[in-house]
């Protein structure tokens, strides 16, 4: 794992220098108060002019004592975690901040998504082909190919300046730290219903028809014929010895979803205005903001090497013919 | 069957149950605004203070020392925070801020800055002429991370005299070294001076002078400021400033309709498309206009031919039709300008006129220059090759819609011109800087110093610099160069006068549009001049009150 981990290091790094520009290159930047002395004085501050291998070096040695370095931009605030200065004052980590954040709405949406797609998938595959089945087919499809951004801005329009049901965007109302946490949480969870569910909504075509498929292929298996033959009632063959089978492809689909989870998404994060990781990371390409964005992909990819393990490991656990390596 | 479709119905229908039963379930409090919507915002008090004003911007800033942090969201809030020496007023002419008076000497070399008495920072330290000296010492330290350090390097001697008096002397004279002592925001020695400037946590907690002070800072979402009963410039009547952070301008607009935030700045469409149609928005929310601080125009590479022949320029000119470009791109809100300074302002010319579109003119000065249809293709040509070219610009919606509106012009009188649009940094590293391109859409800013040696003098055009075009005109390296030596505006507007009408008629670039500042406030703000001034609705904010029969519901937010 530690030299995938180096492998993808490089190549993102050198990805990353290979597109034009750096931090002194911001569109804000192109000012003529801001002579190319000065621009050429911060390229050296900041390693920028030494030769990318160098640069590279540098980094590495610094991530070697688990140091993700301090942000180019915003007043080098540390990427990763909280550092104190001697005065005792805290700065917080970018991702520290960001990532919980982003955590807590996929999680909550991957919540949804399996709440809501495993009963559809399981209804699909069992009326296969009857109208439940095309229904389901066809509104899991309408959710999939749904304009995110817009049906969040129309969902923001009905149920924030229509009727006022739910606050618009950000993550808190005013005076949210005076609040009784009970009032707390619940301002909380209003603003993220609409975040949750419009993340959501692509994720629930993909599973549902991977648990009907899934469904389908296992209830042709013959230990189904059998189990209904020596008179199981149905709901036992479907729950107790269909559903589970069909449900472990699903370990590998969670796994992969892993660094998904930390990844979030810039088109719904800037809409509701959610100081996330995709916003995050997005912002950090745009200025340029070299650690920022190694730190964001080298945790994001020790994550995927992680969630891959994890599912291996769980499938070989779910699954006595993987772990026996009967498979054959 | 029936029964089928009748199982299926309700799952579907069960679904859509479980998300609305969810929203009217959490919707019971979060708005006040049901009342305010019938309030009548025509009505006029007394100007009393108190409120809070919710206004959204795009980005957050990176820190409030604005010399380092550098974008534009951290100089907003920075400038309610902080002051500096000067200022630009209502007509955008320099007055003092911190400093009551300042004299030029005789030979012009040395600017004498005498600060008003008894000024204090918002932690109740005096503020002296020491912490300016401190300020000029930091942009100055080679180890500042700041790109605004170069006019400040100019100083050859700054000395405190005594503790209201700050001197500054200069090798020469440097006309615009008034304009840069109104730019920067003069830091606190007391809480500083041990600190390293680039990490310091002041950045994020500041201590300022101006009207207003940090009161919170929640990252990603927003900053709140509050009145500093220090102020140096008296006291504003709005009690709290809060700046919430939302990056959607789609959102912003439903927070506004939702009466949650006060005031955003709006694009043509909204203004002149959204707003007329939505009648109930009108009743609470008045719309603003000013004139922008910048401009766009069709820059050419001289060093390319056949740019380098100023017919060929002036037929461009005349071939692009100006009032189409700010017609269809801004929606006419926007004003066609005949040099680089804000039109109404003293450094504008008023003689001078935008070149008319004048197609025919055109195809004459083309003849005149060598290029005629010769082939019959609808294309001009000379020496057998047709005139063609690239127009290059950066992914910015009104840039790349003016580039189609000329292309389409240009093919009128005969030259074909293709569309080329990159994302910035690339656009910057691969064709700006090293000067490959044919001809470029970009903007510049409409500067209040008229100081432009940077973009026209022939000596910066290293790559890098801002003479990308490579102007070359000796007449116009000595007005400039003479703009810099004299600090009395009167001869100094002469000379730049001058300049503009040189730099029209040389037409090296094609001065196209200057497009508005559009704004939306809540009708609940008072107090707003109304036409803009030369120097936008914002000069006067502290005069700016709530009522309070219009403020928010306050009890929700506290």
């Amino acid at each position: 794992m530690v030299p995938l981990l180096i492998g993808i290091s490089l190549i993102s790094f050198f990805i990353m220098h290979l597109a034009p520009g750096d931090i002194t290159t911001s569109e804000a930047s192109f000012n003529p108060k801001a002579s190319e002395e000065s621009r050429q004085k911060l390229r050296e501050l900041y390693s920028l002019d030494k030769p990318v291998i160098v640069q590279y070096g540098l980094w590495v040695k610094r991530m070697a004592t688990l140091d993700f370095g301090t942000s180019f931009a915003s007043h080098q605030r540390p990427v990763f975690w909280q550092t104190k200065d001697k005065d005792g004052n805290i700065s917080l980590g970018m991702i520290q901040e960001a990532l919980p954040i982003t955590l807590l709405i996929n999680v909550l949406s991957l919540i949804l998504i399996i709440g809501v797609a495993l009963p559809l998938g399981v209804i699909s595959a069992l009326k296969q082909n009857q109208l439940a089945d095309r229904g389901i087919t066809l509104f899991v499809f309408i959710g999939f190919a749904i304009p995110g951004f817009w049906l969040a801005l129309m969902l923001m329009y009905w149920t924030g300046v229509q009727h006022a049901w739910l606050p618009i965007s950000g993550l808190e109302n005013m005076g949210h730290e005076n609040m009784p946490w009970f009032s707390r949480t619940i301002d909380t969870l209003k603003h993220l219903v609409l975040p949750v569910f419009i993340s959501g909504l692509t994720g629930l075509a993909g599973i549902s028809l991977f648990v009907r498929n899934g469904m389908l292929e296992v209830l042709h298996q013959d230990y189904i014929t059998t189990a209904r033959s020596k008179g199981l009632n149905e709901n036992r063959v479907i729950y107790g010895h269909a559903l589970r089978n069909a449900l472990l492809p699903l370990i590998t689909i969670f796994g992969l979803s892993i660094p998904g989870l930390i990844g979030g998404s810039v088109i719904a994060e800037s809409i509701f205005a959610i100081p996330g990781m995709g916003k995050l990371f997005y912002d950090a390409v745009l200025m340029r903001d070299f650690p920022v964005i190694m730190g964001i992909l080298t945790i994001g990819s020790a994550l995927t090497l992680i969630g891959n393990l994890l599912a291996d490991v769980a499938y070989a656990w779910a699954d006595p013919r993987v772990r026996r390596g009967v498979m054959q | 069957m029936l029964s089928k479709q009748h199982q299926y119905g309700l799952k579907k229908f069960a679904f859509i149950a479980f998300i609305s039963l969810l929203m009217p379930a959490c919707g019971d409090s979060s708005s006040s605004n049901q009342a305010n919507k019938q309030l009548d915002y025509t009505k006029t008090y007394p100007a009393s203070s108190g409120g809070t004003l919710i206004d959204a911007m795009t980005g957050e800033p990176s820190g409030l020392i604005a010399m380092i942090a550098g974008e534009s969201a951290a100089s907003a809030i920075a400038g309610n925070i902080f002051n500096s020496l000067l200022k630009y007023d209502k007509n955008l002419d320099l007055t003092g801020e911190l400093a009551q008076s300042w004299d030029v000497s005789t030979d012009q070399k040395t600017i004498t800055f005498h600060l008003k008495p008894n000024l204090k920072w918002a932690d109740n330290q005096p503020l002296t002429s020491d912490d300016v000296l401190f300020t000029w010492q930091k942009v100055t330290d080679e180890k500042t991370r700041t790109p605004y350090g170069s006019d400040f390097k100019l100083v050859t001697k700054a000395e405190t005299p005594d503790a209201n008096t700050f001197r500054v002397t200069y090798a020469a004279p440097y006309a615009p070294a008034l304009d840069t002592w109104a730019g920067l925001h003069i830091l606190p020695k007391h809480l500083l001076k041990d600190q390293d400037i680039n990490t310091t946590a002041f950045a994020r907690h500041p201590v300022g002078s101006h009207y207003y002070k940090l009161d919170s800072w929640k990252n990603g979402q927003y900053l709140k400021l509050t009145r500093n009963v220090n102020a140096t410039q008296g006291q504003a009547k709005i009690d709290n400033l809060l700046s919430r952070i939302i990056p959607d301008k789609a959102a912003q607009f439903l927070e506004l309709s939702a009466d949650n935030i006060d005031s955003m700045s709006l694009n043509p469409i909204q203004y002149a498309r959204i707003f007329p149609a939505r009648p109930e928005l009108n009743k609470k929310i008045a719309l603003y206009r000013e004139l922008g601080n910048s401009y766009t125009y069709l820059g050419f590479n001289l060093k390319r031919k056949p740019f380098d022949d100023i017919r060929v320029r002036q037929a461009i000119n005349y071939a692009i039709n100006k009032q189409e470009i700010i017609d269809g791109v801004l929606l006419g809100l926007g004003e066609p300008v005949a040099s680089p300074y804000k039109p109404g302002t003293r450094w504008s010319n008023p003689t001078l006129k935008p070149y008319p579109y004048d197609p025919n003119k055109a195809k004459a000065l083309l003849k005149e220059a060598g290029y005629e249809d010769h082939n019959g293709d609808g294309i001009v040509d000379k020496d057998g090759k047709p005139f063609s070219f690239e127009i290059l610009t950066n992914q910015n919606k009104e840039r790349e819609m003016t580039a189609v509106l000329i292309q389409r012009r240009l093919k009128d009188v005969g030259i074909s011109a293709n569309i080329r649009v990159l994302e910035w940094a690339s656009f910057l590293g691969r064709f700006i800087k090293p000067k490959e391109f044919d001809v470029v859409v970009l903007g510049w800013s409409l500067s209040l110093d008229p100081d432009q040696y940077s973009i026209w003098h022939s000596s910066q055009q290293a790559p890098g610099q801002f003479n990308f075009i490579s102007y070359n005109n000796p007449r116009v390296d000595k007005l400039l160069e003479a703009g810099r030596l004299e600090l009395d505006p009167e001869k100094r507007m002469k000379i730049y006068h001058e300049f503009s009408k040189i730099l029209l008629e040389d037409s090296p670039v094609v001065f196209l549009s200057a497009g508005y500042g559009l704004s939306a406030i809540h009708k609940r703000i008072k107090g707003i001049s109304n036409p803009a001034p030369p120097a936008g609705i914002g000069y006067n904010t502290y005069e700016w009150n709530i009522p309070s029969a219009y403020a928010r519901n306050e009890m929700s937010e506290h």
